[in-house]
């Protein structure tokens, strides 16, 4: 009786087994690579989280599993470059900043005959020009595509502009009506005028303006828009630095004079500190990556949905005309290693990470701090109703992409900025003079120069510099001058 | 020790056979590439450029000594971070010792307790006060707040001189500890007779402290203190996790800057003759300081 | 240093007069004592508490110091979205492996300078020369020499660091364990035809047990500290638990302080254990470097 009961109970399970068995299989056939996981890198948390959000759309179409390893900002280049350097790499997927192309690119492996071979579709043609020239090739060939399109735009919270009282004591102290700065001189006065008192009709003690000073990764791009408003550039034709110049000092010098008016612990504040304080009202305005938007609308965390405005980064008044030179950040791209063992799979998961549906997932959630990069993510309906002002918004970042200025990319990219941005964060901390820090990173970016060769330098250089003048930037020694 | 006819039995080749393993690997694993180390600071191996290198003799010594003034600059931030910690260290830790010998029951669970923060890794210590440095949701800065010291937040590592107090103030948090039970251990093996006959002469308190708690206190305390002098040279976990040297270079410690030198710019030779410059400058330090104690015993004799 | 009062004379007003110095010297002894745990402790308790905080908690003001509704979701985070099981399974099986790897290679030498005094007095000057040496300059060389043969990101390469680094102070406190040791049991073992090596492994090592338990248990913590040579030679595999606090340190420690103070905790959890149970020996731990990462 007990082993007729137990081989009863075989059967049923056996059934039970066999009945839910069935869709397993069938569905197993439609995900080809089933069982395959690949490894990436990525130099965030958000950005792992990001990855997260794609993660069942890559396991239920392809079957991949993804593994992602954070590596800090701050060691991110050095450390990736290390194990590429070393002709080999434990990783697959491989997110980099386009502006380090020069170093990374021979590492990666060139997509188009993976596009020819596996039929991929990247819908190259829904890439923006300004993201186009700058994430997909390295010496011609297309190595990588955009994952998040890092543009800086100008934020600002409306509440402050708007309340008739700001608008009287602006007009009586400063001479012209209180809007969003268009100048960089109106930025610095706004930040002093809005710093230590409730420009939001409460009596806390707010801040006069927003930005992110830390060293290493961030403060020059604080920097660099003033500088090139103020008709700076990176070299000259014979590869001299021109950081250093009245424009660079000039720009330098304002920072450390309004300093003052930020909020305590700048020094240090990486790209979402200063988001946080605009989004809880205790900024007035602030320019930053167009990721500061989403947490602008997510109502979750921020108090002036809906009372946020979006524009173009402040400029300089040359000659009657106002000319704006916002950053182009690196922004992030994905790539595939050229030392995976897994590439065919790595190239599927990129196509399906980097199409319109997918990357639309990942530039709208504010957690993600990812930027869009195509134009059907600045056209999505579903984008541009995310939150009030969304549209507003998308349209800020389209009219700031004629006018964006790169970093200086070449070999040694991340070392010419990282040491600029160190000076700077000394000048800013009042340990050298503006003048020493510039000299200092001038004498620096030599160094680097002479260390890659600079001949070849020069060459690369000569390439990117008229790249730029063919947009309108270029030297302008008389700017710094004249510029109000 | 017992020199029993034990010793004597042995086969000659015993004692070096039992030492052997760590020694070849002390061998491969330190030596070795310590010299290999040494070889490579008279070169310009350079990871960003490529494999190959070749001799440059005493360029890399010479730019680190007198134009890397970045280098230099994080020897003098390595001295003001030493410096103070040091006294805060010994004076705290005595204080603490001292209380502790006032203490019957109790002493041995209050020591481990108190020796806790010695015992986990720099980084997590400094992990832990970065967030309560935390600006806007740190305890220190809620605290602050809520007992009314402050009114809006305070920033500690706004500037150079505050960076170097936080960074001092959690140095001394993590090793204080140390100090304790070293001078407690020396505190200890103090004989009672000596302040029993103090007390006979009128002696006792405080005088009683100096003149004969002190002297006798001299030598542990020196030795406590050369070793966390040679231990602060070492200083890097702690500054990468809690400012990564900012702001700016203000808290770039040798050791810190000797990492960017070889991980940030790989230049792997750059690096090597810095650290051998770091080993030279803690060989001296040890020296003066050995000098200089054995300068004080004579004059004292 | 308490004065002893015969009762006698306690109900003269002087003794009364000191009796209420002394009770205000304890006093003030154990007040300062208080305060002083509570700066030495206090973080610990602000980061464990941090770490069971909810959003609300954590970014209210006035601040919560003790959450109502505590809960273990920043652990669970941290153990299946940012790897914490496999981190700090890495760090368990390197300072693990590290830590036997030691006792093996410096029970013999250990062996060798308490009877035979090999080496005359050169292990203190090791050992002297070690703590002073800085890591980098060993770190340089070890990582290039590790790239060419493939050691890093494997368990082998950190352990074999690991191990030599610590060998100098785990044989010191061998020395010292042996030679408290009575030779005559030895001699016994001996007469009656062992071998030396096997008369130490199964006279002389479970006697001393309990010292080797003392050697095992530093050296297992200085392992679980180090940072500078886990952060340079591991991988995505063998990241420890102090690579991992790291990755929190860019992105502002606001947004994650979840995982953040989760991965703190666990990360001095052994400190905690060996603190109680090495309180003996806790001097000359510390002084040679038993638990510096």
């Amino acid at each position: 009786m007990r082993k007729l009961a137990i081989l009863a109970v075989m059967l049923a399970v056996g059934a039970l087994a066999a009945w839910f068995g069935l869709p397993v299989t069938e569905v197993k056939a439609a995900r080809p690579y089933e069982g395959t996981t690949i490894r990436a890198v990525v130099n965030a948390e958000y950005v792992k989280y990001s990855l997260s959000l794609v993660e069942q759309a890559v396991y239920d179409k392809l079957g991949i599993k993804i593994e992602t390893e954070v590596i800090p900002l701050d060691p991110y280049v050095a450390k990736t470059l290390l194990e590429f350097n070393s002709g080999k790499s434990p990783w697959d997927l491989v997110m980099f900043g386009p502006s380090f192309m020069p170093d990374y690119g021979r590492h990666l492996e060139p997509l188009e005959p993976w596009i020819q071979k596996l039929k991929l579709d990247f819908f190259m043609d829904d890439i923006p020009d300004v993201y186009k020239k700058l994430m997909l090739r390295h010496e011609g060939k297309i190595v990588s595509m955009p994952y998040d399109g890092d543009v800086h735009i100008m934020f600002w919270n409306k509440v402050a502009y708007e309340r008739p009282d700001n608008k009287k004591k602006f007009k009586a102290k400063y001479g012209y009506e209180l809007v969003p700065p268009k100048t960089w001189r109106q930025w610095d006065d706004q930040a002093e005028f809005f710093h230590g008192w409730g420009w939001d009709g409460t009596d806390r003690k707010l801040f006069g303006a927003g930005a992110s000073y830390k060293g290493n990764n961030y403060s020059y791009y604080w920097w660099r828009p003033r500088f090139f408003s103020y008709g700076g550039q990176y070299f000259d034709a014979q590869m001299k630095p021109l950081i250093n110049s009245p424009a660079g000092l000039r720009a330098l010098e304002e920072m450390v004079k309004t300093i003052q008016y930020y909020p305590p612990g700048v020094m240090l504040f990486e790209s979402e500190e200063p988001k946080t304080m605009l989004i809880k009202g205790e900024v007035p305005f602030l320019f930053s990556w167009t990721s500061t938007g989403k947490r602008v609308g997510n109502p979750k965390e921020s108090v002036i949905v809906g009372k946020a405005g979006f524009g173009i980064v402040p400029g300089a008044e040359i000659d009657g005309k106002i000319v704006h030179r916002p950053d182009l950040t690196p922004g992030r791209s994905m790539a595939v290693s050229k030392y995976s063992q897994k590439k065919e799979a790595t190239m599927k998961v990129l196509e399906l990470i980097s199409d319109p549906e997918q990357s639309l997932k990942i530039v709208m959630d504010p957690k993600t701090i990812m930027d869009p990069w195509r134009n059907s993510h600045f056209k999505s309906e579903k984008f541009r109703k995310a939150f009030p002002g969304a549209d507003e918004y998308l349209d800020a970042i389209l009219k700031t992409f004629p006018t964006v200025v790169p970093d200086p990319i070449l070999p040694g990219a991340s070392e010419y900025m990282r040491k600029l941005s160190f000076e700077i964060t000394e000048a800013l901390a009042k340990r050298k003079s503006p003048k020493e820090a510039l000299d200092s990173a001038a004498a620096e970016w030599d160094k680097i120069t002479d260390r890659r060769g600079r001949d070849k330098q020069k060459a690369l250089w000569g390439e990117k510099m008229s790249e730029m003048k063919s947009v309108g930037i270029e030297y302008h020694p008389d700017w710094a001058a004249k510029a109000k | 020790m017992r020199i029993g006819a034990l010793v004597l039995k042995r086969k000659s080749w015993e004692p070096a056979a039992f030492a052997s393993p760590s020694l070849a690997l002390i061998a491969i694993v330190i030596v070795f590439p310590l010299a290999y180390s040494f070889w490579l600071s008279f070169r310009n191996f350079d990871l960003a450029v490529g494999p190959d290198s070749e001799f440059v003799g005493v360029a890399n010594y010479v730019e680190a000594l007198v134009k890397d003034t970045r280098f230099l600059n994080s020897i003098w931030n390595t001295a003001i971070i030493i410096g103070p910690s040091l006294v805060l260290e010994l004076l705290v830790g005595l204080g603490i010792a001292l209380l502790l010998t006032r203490i019957g029951r109790g002493r041995p669970i209050i020591t481990a307790l108190l020796a806790i923060p010695a015992m986990v890794s720099p980084v997590m210590a400094a992990m832990t006060w970065r967030m309560m440095f935390g600006v806007k949701y740190g305890a220190i800065n809620n605290l602050g707040r809520q007992l009314g010291v402050i009114d809006v937040y305070f920033d500690w590592f706004s500037s150079p001189l505050i960076s170097i107090v936080a960074i001092v103030m959690v140095e001394v948090w993590h090793n204080t500890a140390f100090m304790t039970l070293v001078l407690l251990a020396g505190l200890q093996s103090i004989p009672q007779e000596l302040y029993d006959a103090g007390k006979a002469d009128g002696a006792d308190g405080w005088r009683s402290f100096w003149y004969i708690t002190l002297p006798l206190l001299k030598f542990t305390m020196v030795v406590g203190l050369m070793i966390r002098l040679i231990d602060l040279t070492k200083l890097f976990g702690l500054i990468f996790v809690l400012t990564f040297g900012g702001p700016g270079g203000a808290t770039e410690t040798v050791a810190f800057s000797t990492y960017l030198a070889g991980f940030n710019d790989f230049r792997m030779s750059y690096a090597a003759a810095l650290s051998y410059v770091i080993v030279g400058g803690v060989l001296i330090l040890t020296l003066v300081f050995m000098w200089i104690q054995r300068y004080r015993e004579m004059r004292a004799a | 240093m308490a004065i002893a009062l015969d009762l006698p004379r306690a109900k003269s007003r002087s003794a009364r007069v000191l009796r209420v110095r002394r009770g205000v010297g304890v006093a003030l002894t154990w007040a300062t004592l208080i305060a002083a745990l509570i700066f030495f402790l206090g973080p610990f308790f602000w980061i464990v508490t941090t770490s069971v905080k909810g959003n609300e908690d954590y970014f209210a003001y006035p601040p919560v110091w003790l959450p109502a509704d505590a809960s273990l979701k920043h652990y669970a985070g941290l153990f299946t979205r940012s790897s914490g099981a496999r981190y700090f399974t890495n760090s368990l099986v390197v300072s693990t492996l590290s830590m036997l790897a030691a006792l093996l290679v410096s029970l013999p030498t250990a062996y060798s300078i308490a009877r035979w005094r090999f080496g005359g007095g050169f292990l203190s000057l090791v050992l002297l020369v070690l703590r002073m040496l800085p890591a980098i300059a060993l770190i340089i060389p070890l990582y290039i020499m590790y790239k060419q043969l493939g050691l890093t990101n494997s368990y082998l390469g950190l352990v074999i660091v690991y191990t030599v680094l610590y060998v100098p102070f785990a044989v010191w406190l061998l020395v010292g364990f042996l030679r408290d040791f009575p030779v005559e049991i030895e001699e016994a073992a001996l007469i009656d035809g062992c071998s030396r090596l096997r008369a130490l492994v199964s006279v002389v090592v479970p006697i001393i047990a309990p010292g080797l338990a003392v050697v095992a248990l530093f050296s297992f913590i200085a392992t679980w500290n180090e940072f500078l040579f886990a952060i340079v030679l591991t991988g995505i595999e063998t990241k420890t638990m102090m690579v991992l606090v790291t990755s929190f340190t860019s992105g502002g420690t606001d947004m994650f302080y979840g995982e953040a103070s989760a991965s703190v905790v666990l990360g001095v959890l052994p400190a905690f254990v060996v603190a109680f149970v090495l309180q003996r020996y806790l001097v000359k731990g510390l002084a040679l470097g038993g638990t510096k990462g």
